[in-house]
């Protein structure tokens, strides 16, 4: 579905060649104040965050408020793991934690005052099991745009079940997809049980600072295995974050997070497997 | 209410079908026989009352075209008839001495002296007005139609005056036209999709030489599919739809195609900025046989290859219109014509492609069994695909393929029984295919897989009878119903939801087996009063129900959108309308004016849920929310047919509602295309024998939308948290469009007319919003702030028409 959607993207960007854009002021009405979650628990051993905001008016035009004071768990049944809030708003595990494929963990929140209504949240998710990343490669296409485009391509195959997948970039260790817009994020409607023979995952701008590669560049992918309504969290949230227009969007709705009570957001479990490429050197043109 | 539906438990095997389809076909070969049995009998043309018959076909006299909609009027009687969709008329008269009157808008009206003994045949030829300066215009026989017609709701716009309005790119549309009518609203800027009366678009029926047009739109939408040079008449019902037609909620649009000059050989064309078109059209035998051929291309990509850079060289996009017609008169009571359309749109670049298109093909047999009883067969063929997908050599790469088809055949009888009777029936049968998409890898190093969505079949007919009867001259009743029939079909795969919509269940339907029925009883009522000698009242209510639907949750949609049938999970769509009207004309008819009021009921409305996959989805039904709907109103017109300054202004007040139990926690919101006010002047003023200029001004209340009214940060994003749906409006819409034209000069025995046409789109450069998205700064992501797009600044275009 993915693939479907850039082709939109190109499609729209030819009727709205000649559109133009520009800043209008609208009067919006004030929502109430509701609690924000987002935090994972991983397969990696490491300190798992779980970060609690505050929702604000749309055009607060700050950083969201921080929700402090919190007492933060996450349990499988039989473990228990207490989160501590190392700095404002951000609770952490302790760095021995690792998820277990096939468990289901719940996240607990008791908030010290009530925000949006309640104090005690909870959410559920279910570790799924990891699909293990073959290899990843680089193709560089010097006459896509103006400085040219690599392609990031990876291998893996694909298992027979009904499988979704977070594709997360890091150059030199430093994660180039470190927003939600940037997740890309795909079903295996297409690949159901494949080789992916290099299946594109990512497209790095050689123009761009922060993308461009040089000789001995290391580009990692990172395939997280994660749960149908993580997906679809992520899919529509990112449709709400590119904007509407009228010929694909349909009405603007709320992005349905895992967290009760009304609280927005999303707690995941996910695995992880890596692999890695090294940036050849480019010909002169 | 009338509606039950009854499941056919046993599964039908091939046989059954072939038993199916033979006692359909007895059904009608019964129908057949008993019409020719008692046309046999009206086949004498004799009356009880020793009336006799006035029957014949109207022509325009220059060109040898069947008028449609022509009045013809009997000043002693005070009583008349309309010529049908194929030139006909008939009426009945005692013997005696009478002046008729034949009138249409744009042509001489004429009169004649008639003594009329037995029955008479009578083929009137009106001449086109030509100019009005200069000549005598005689005042007080323009036609009071808009009064008289027992007919509401109804707007019949013909080509001449459609190519006086102003047009985006000079490309001149008869639907944007039509979106200037009270009532009809564009579904977003510069779109040929129309709301009639705050429906959705895909609740109207649009059907050229009767074959349906699934996708009437070319380039996303900015310009649909009717080439105007090969239309002769468009007329848009949105409400007191006949009988004849049903299977939509909220209008038909019936574009009728020219049949080709009868008298001599001609071409017209234009060269436009964006396309250039040519018509041929010929007699083949004087008078009796004819054709037409005419293309219509865009022509952006043709200098694409100038273009610098490779890719672009590479690109293509356009679009292509081709519509055929064959006419034949075999003799006094037999005609047939053969129409053709095939329409293409290609879009490429070197990452993706894509193309759409409708072809469609009818054949149609008029037959008269007597003067009075005018029949029609017609056979139709209707499809509509589009393709999408990648370039070979990728992992990616893939092709995608969407269909659907129809075939048709509807039987028309009308038959003017007497002079205060006009009875119309018939019946439909339709055979609906959906490949609804197939998703294929493109070349061997491509990894996707095949992903095939199941095909749908469906059978959908019905049988229909009207009369409209004169009960006093200033009375007359139209009553009528229309029983339609929906049947799925196998094969099939059918899907079972749980109550949170996920599939739990499919079962799998062999070949023939008519697994699902639908049937739909739908009344029709009308009368109008004459209440004086220029104004009348109108009345009408109609039930209609609607099997198929459209995969749109956009406002303006896409080529890609599919039509989906009714099946046991997706009831079909109902609604009851009542309009009253009150019809008034001045100044001795110079001026027409109209007021009408309607409320319509729906149930079964169909809406999707939020964030909506609607794509490739095999579980596409468990997609729907199903509520209901209501929307009421108040439209206004005036309008000036004739004269140096012609035009019209019209407002319409409306309101548009739905609730659905699912969507908004189950409270009303407004619909899609709920917009309360709007307001179009147009006006069109001739200078001299060679040049005239029309403005136009639109004015509308903005779409209802959805805006955030908080937001939170997850994943470093700003997701924002939104009002109720639909809760506010885009900002309002606005927009002035101008037009010159300038004839060449007229020298006797030149036979080229040529015509320059200056259009101004948007002359007064508003920056109406098409888009309105919510977005945060660049330096500093905290910032949000809204932007709008709009699509459309000054556009100006040129265009040079000619004629031989």
């Amino acid at each position: 579905m993915k693939y479907c959607k850039s082709i939109f993207l190109i499609l729209l960007l030819s009727v709205t060649i000649y559109s133009c854009t520009e800043k209008i002021d609208i009067k919006l009405d004030e929502s109430y104040a509701r609690l924000v979650v987002d935090g994972s628990l991983t397969t990696d051993t490491m300190s798992h965050i779980i970060k609690l905001k505050s929702s604000s008016s749309y055009f607060y035009n700050q950083p969201s408020p921080i929700v402090t004071g919190a007492l933060v768990s996450i349990t499988s049944g039989t473990d228990t793991y207490n989160l501590k809030e190392d700095s404002a708003g951000i609770y952490r595990t302790d760095p021995s934690v690792y998820g277990v494929a096939g468990q289901t963990y719940t996240l607990n929140i008791k908030l010290p005052n009530p925000l949006g209504g309640h104090t005690d949240y909870s959410a559920t998710s279910t570790l799924n099991p990891v699909v293990p990343l073959d290899s990843v490669s680089l193709l560089f296409h010097p006459d896509w745009s103006e400085h040219g485009i690599w392609e990031v391509k990876c291998y893996v195959q694909e298992p027979p079940t009904i499988d979704f997948y977070r594709f997360m970039i890091l150059k030199n260790r430093t994660l180039l997809t470190d927003t939600l817009n940037e997740w890309f994020v795909t079903d295996d409607k297409f690949f159901n049980g494949n080789y992916t023979n290099g299946a594109t995952v990512a497209y790095l701008q050689q123009g761009s600072a922060k993308e461009g590669l040089a000789k001995g560049d290391t580009v990692t992918v990172e395939v997280n295995s994660i749960g149908k309504d993580y997906y679809n969290f992520i899919l529509d949230a990112q449709a709400e974050l590119r904007g509407s227009n009228p010929l694909f969007s349909g009405p603007s709705a709320n992005v349905q997070g895992n967290i009760n009570n009304g609280a927005i957001g999303f707690f995941t479990a996910y695995s992880t497997t890596r692999s890695f490429a090294i940036a050849p050197g480019l010909k002169k043109k | 209410m009338n509606n039950w539906k009854f499941n056919f438990v046993v599964p039908l095997s091939p046989l059954d079908l072939i038993l199916f389809m033979r006692k359909f076909i007895s059904f009608f070969i019964i129908i057949l026989f008993l019409l020719s049995t008692f046309s046999s009998k009206a086949g004498s043309d004799e009356n009880d009352q020793g009336k006799v018959t006035l029957s014949g076909y109207v022509h325009d006299q220059s060109n040898g075209e069947l008028l449609i909609g022509v009045t013809v009027y009997c000043y002693e009687l005070k009583t008349g008839a309309v010529s049908n969709m194929y030139g006909f008329y008939s009426l009945s008269l005692l013997p005696g001495k009478y002046t008729m009157r034949y009138s249409y808008v744009g042509f001489n009206t004429m009169e004649k002296e008639i003594r009329i003994d037995n029955n008479l045949t009578m083929d009137i030829n009106l001449s086109p007005i030509e100019s009005v300066l200069g000549e005598v215009v005689i005042i007080g026989k323009r036609t009071d139609e808009n009064v008289r017609a027992p007919e509401m709701s109804m707007v019949k716009m013909d080509i001449k005056t459609i190519r006086k309005v102003p047009a985006l790119l000079g490309e001149i549309d008869v639907i944007k036209v039509l979106q200037l009518l009270p009532g009809v609203q564009a579904t977003s800027e510069g779109s040929t999709g129309f709301s009639v009366r705050g429906g959705n678009s895909d609740q109207n029926l649009i059907l050229l030489d009767e074959a349906t047009i699934h996708n009437a739109s070319h380039l996303m939408g900015f310009f649909s599919v009717f080439n105007n040079d090969a239309v002769k008449d468009v007329t848009l019902y949105k409400g007191d739809i006949p009988a004849a037609y049903g299977g939509r909620l909220s209008s038909l649009l019936d574009v009728r195609m020219k049949d080709g000059n009868t008298k001599k050989f001609g071409f017209t064309g234009s060269i436009g900025t964006v396309s250039s078109k040519l018509t041929i059209e010929s007699p083949i035998i004087k008078d009796r046989t004819s054709f037409l051929v005419s293309a219509r291309r865009t022509y952006a990509d043709l200098f694409l290859p100038l273009a610098k850079d490779e890719n672009v060289r590479k690109s293509k996009l356009y679009f292509y219109d081709l519509n055929l017609k064959l006419s034949h008169v075999i003799n006094e009571n037999n005609r047939i014509y053969l129409s053709g359309y095939a329409g293409h749109d290609t879009f490429k670049n070197e990452f993706a492609s894509m193309g759409f298109g409708n072809q469609t093909g009818s054949v149609r047999w008029n037959h008269l069994f007597s003067k009075k009883l005018f029949f029609n067969l017609s056979l139709i063929y209707s499809n509509y695909n589009y393709e999408l997908g990648t370039p070979e050599g990728d992992a990616n790469s893939f092709k995608w393929t969407s269909q659907m088809r129809d075939y048709s055949a509807r039987f028309d009888f009308s038959y003017y029984i007497s002079d205060k009777h006009m009875l119309r029936f018939g019946a439909t049968t339709m055979y609906h295919e959906f490949f609804p998409g197939t998703a294929n890898g493109l070349g061997s190093e491509s990894a996707i897989t095949e992903f095939k969505l199941p095909a749908e079949y469906a059978l959908e007919h019905s049988l229909y009878g009207s009369d409209e009867f004169k009960l006093t001259p200033k009375f007359t009743l139209k009553y009528g119903i229309r029983f339609a029939v929906f049947q799925n079909i196998g094969p099939g795969t059918y899907y079972t939801f749980d109550q949170n919509y996920i599939p739990v269940d499919s079962t799998v339907y062999r070949k023939g087996n008519i697994f699902n029925s639908y049937t739909s009883l739908e009344p029709r009522l009308a009368f109008t009063f004459l209440a004086s000698e220029v104004s009348s009242i109108k009345g009408s209510y109609s039930h209609a129900a609607q099997f198929l639907a459209l995969a749109q949750n956009s406002t303006a949609g896409t080529p890609l959108d599919i039509w989906f049938p009714a099946t046991p999970n997706v009831k079909p769509q109902l609604c009851d309308q009542v309009s009253i009207g009150y019809f008034r004309n001045f100044k001795k008819n110079m001026y027409e004016a109209s007021v009408e009021v309607y409320y319509k009921n729906f149930r079964n409305v169909i809406d999707f849920r939020d964030h909506a996959q609607l794509l490739l989805n095999p579980y596409l039904e468990g997609e729907l929310r199903i509520g209901k709907g209501y929307s009421y109103g108040i439209e206004t017109l005036l309008r000036k047919n004739e004269g140096l300054l012609t035009g019209w202004i019209s407002y319409t007040y409306s309101r548009s509602f739905r609730i659905i139990p699912e969507i908004n926690e189950g409270n009303k919101y407004n619909a899609p295309y709920d917009k309360p006010h709007s307001l179009n002047i147009v006006v069109n003023y001739d200078f001299s024998k060679r040049v005239s200029a029309s403005a136009t001004w639109v004015y509308a209340t903005g779409l209802p939308v959805t805006f955030p009214t908080g937001r939170a940060t997850v994943g470093n994003a700003i997701i924002p948290i939104y009002s109720n749906r639909n809760a506010y409006r885009m900002p309002e819409y606005h927009r002035m469009d101008l037009s010159v034209s300038l004839k060449g000069r007229d020298k006797p025995g030149r036979k080229w007319h040529g015509e320059w046409n200056l259009s101004v789109y948007n002359a007064y450069n508003r920056h109406n919003a098409w888009a309105i998205s919510f977005t945060h700064d660049a330096v500093d992501p905290n910032i949000t702030y809204a932007k709008k797009t709009y699509l459309f600044a000054v556009i100006p275009a040129l265009t040079y028409n000619f004629k031989f």
